[in-house]
């Protein structure tokens, strides 16, 4: 199968892969802004506990997290021409990137709202009533305590979900968009050194994951020097951390956690 | 071109052929991953010298990249190795024998030991390390204090990440198409490119994950409550 390994080619093949890096950054970007804003959107009625709206962000919610990225962007490019056309909308000639953005956008939205909602639940009830107690109106009571505290716990699902996204744009190829993923399967059938392609590609996308990491690594630091941090503790032959309750076991979890482990 | 209600029928009955390859897929992917990740996040706890950085670095890279990459790497990888090996070794054994779903079997039970590793790593750290030093101090040795004290309440704990990860690895099943493997996505596929009427088939296709992925969430939510019965507060 192909032609034999030379190492040689993963060197003169990531220049080529890192030309196509832009359109990958591009979805990630436009999809992590559509999905903000959606994830906001969704999380309001659940937040404020609004009747029917809550009832339908809970199937949106549902339906982009119980259903692959994968379906969801043949059924986005199929369906939603066809769903627009009945309202006079025609999209047939709209490019293929915006069906992929849209897409992208909505699948993070629904974990985004997630993130958000947990992240405001997570903040003490006690600032935002010592906000009153100062007299805060509510306005200044959650742009002052409640989002700089909430962003704070808010970062590292975030950090989860730029890269979880940024791992599924690899399937943005099936619709015939030239990303990376895309662009590396160009050349492997090209020179026939597929392996040598992917593994220039891989390395690319580790460089990049590790990079937000560390990027919204320090971000976290930033957001939450307010809070004291524990010491890990000294050298044990079993890395168990000493919690004060046993019954707090449970609760302890990393709870804001929105699932979205950065699969795919 | 109109929506037709009834071919979405006629392919939900057409997919569901295809769910066996799809959950199988699945069954593997996380039984094996599950195995791997223990083994992985117990090298890190332990700290055990040069074995802890390798699992580091094996972590770090699947989590790093995306799953398909890792498919494609094994699909076109593993068989140069294996016959390489197979021509220097002398056994009769040749990559071409490996069936297409084999590929998709180890390449994702590969990526989803690295997810697995952290969920289990978790779910041990949450124990309380009281814990562990009660179990030793009537008298347990490291291995039974580990599997009778400390692994059930990591389980518990790690319930609801495991679950989260079992659903990742039903939805990135659907990246076996790359190797040819007919599970509900590709299926969905071959469905409609008899008469282009993609939207109903994938629309047929969303509908059985959606529904797949709600009972995985039930059947771990029954199970949480059962696991945690001994944490319950109150009286009764």
């Amino acid at each position: 199968m192909g032609a034999p390994f030379d190492i040689g080619y993963i060197f003169s093949f990531l220049p080529k892969l890192l030309e196509t890096l832009g359109v990958t950054l591009l979805i990630v970007a436009g999809s992590l802004l559509t999905g903000l804003v959606a994830g906001f959107l969704v999380a309001l009625p659940r937040m404020y506990k609004i009747p029917v709206l809550r009832t339908l962000s809970g199937i949106y919610l549902s339906f982009f997290r119980g259903t692959p990225i994968l379906i969801q962007l043949f059924l986005f490019y199929y369906g939603l021409p066809e769903m627009l056309k009945l309202v006079g909308l025609d999209l047939t000639r709209a490019p293929v990137m915006f069906f992929v953005i849209l897409t992208y956008g909505l699948h993070t939205g629904a974990y985004a709202a997630e993130m958000i909602r947990a992240s405001v639940e997570a903040v003490d009830r006690g600032q935002v009533e010592a906000a009153y107690a100062a007299g805060m109106t509510p306005y200044q009571a959650f742009s002052r305590i409640v989002l700089p505290q909430a962003l704070g716990i808010a970062v590292p699902v975030f950090s989860n979900l730029v890269i979880a996204l940024l791992k599924d744009t690899s399937l943005a190829f099936t619709l015939g968009v030239m990303e990376m993923t895309g662009k590396a399967q160009t050349l492997g059938t090209l020179t026939q050194h597929f392996i040598e392609t992917y593994i220039a590609l891989a390395l690319i996308y580790l460089a990049i994951s590790f990079t937000l990491e560390r990027l919204l690594l320090a971000a976290e630091h930033r957001l939450t020097r307010h809070e004291i941090r524990e010491r890990s503790g000294g050298a044990t032959w079993f890395n168990l951390k000493r919690r004060s309750t046993y019954r707090s076991l449970l609760h302890n979890l990393p709870d804001v956690d929105t699932g979205k482990g950065g699969r795919i | 071109m109109q929506l037709d209600p009834s071919f979405i029928w006629t392919a939900f009955v057409q997919l569901l052929g295809a769910i066996p390859t799809t959950l199988s897929i699945t069954v593997v992917s996380v039984g094996a991953g599950f195995l791997i990740g223990t083994v992985t996040a117990l090298l890190r706890l332990y700290r055990i010298p040069v074995l802890s950085q390798i699992a580091s670095a094996y972590v770090t890279f699947i989590r790093g990249t995306p799953m398909l990459t890792h498919l494609l790497l094994i699909y076109f990888g593993l068989p140069v190795l294996i016959d390489a090996l197979a021509v220097q070794l002398g056994w009769s054994f040749r990559s071409v024998s490996i069936p297409m779903i084999g590929f998709a079997y180890i390449s994702f039970s590969i990526t989803a030991g690295a997810y697995m590793s952290e969920v289990v790593r978790a779910g041990i750290q949450a124990v309380d390390r009281g814990q562990l030093e009660a179990a030793q101090s009537v008298g347990m040795t490291s291995f039974q204090s580990l599997r009778r004290i400390v692994f059930p309440q990591a389980l518990a704990a790690a319930l609801p990440n495991l679950a989260n990860s079992v659903i990742g690895m039903l939805h990135g099943s659907t990246l076996a198409f790359a190797v040819s493997v007919v599970d509900i996505n590709a299926q969905a596929q071959i469905v409609a490119s008899t008469n282009w009427k993609f939207f109903e088939a994938y629309l047929a296709a969303a509908l059985i994950f959606w529904g797949l992925t709600v009972l995985i969430e039930r059947i771990a939510a029954l199970i949480e409550r059962r696991v945690g019965a001994y944490n319950r507060g109150g009286v009764a």
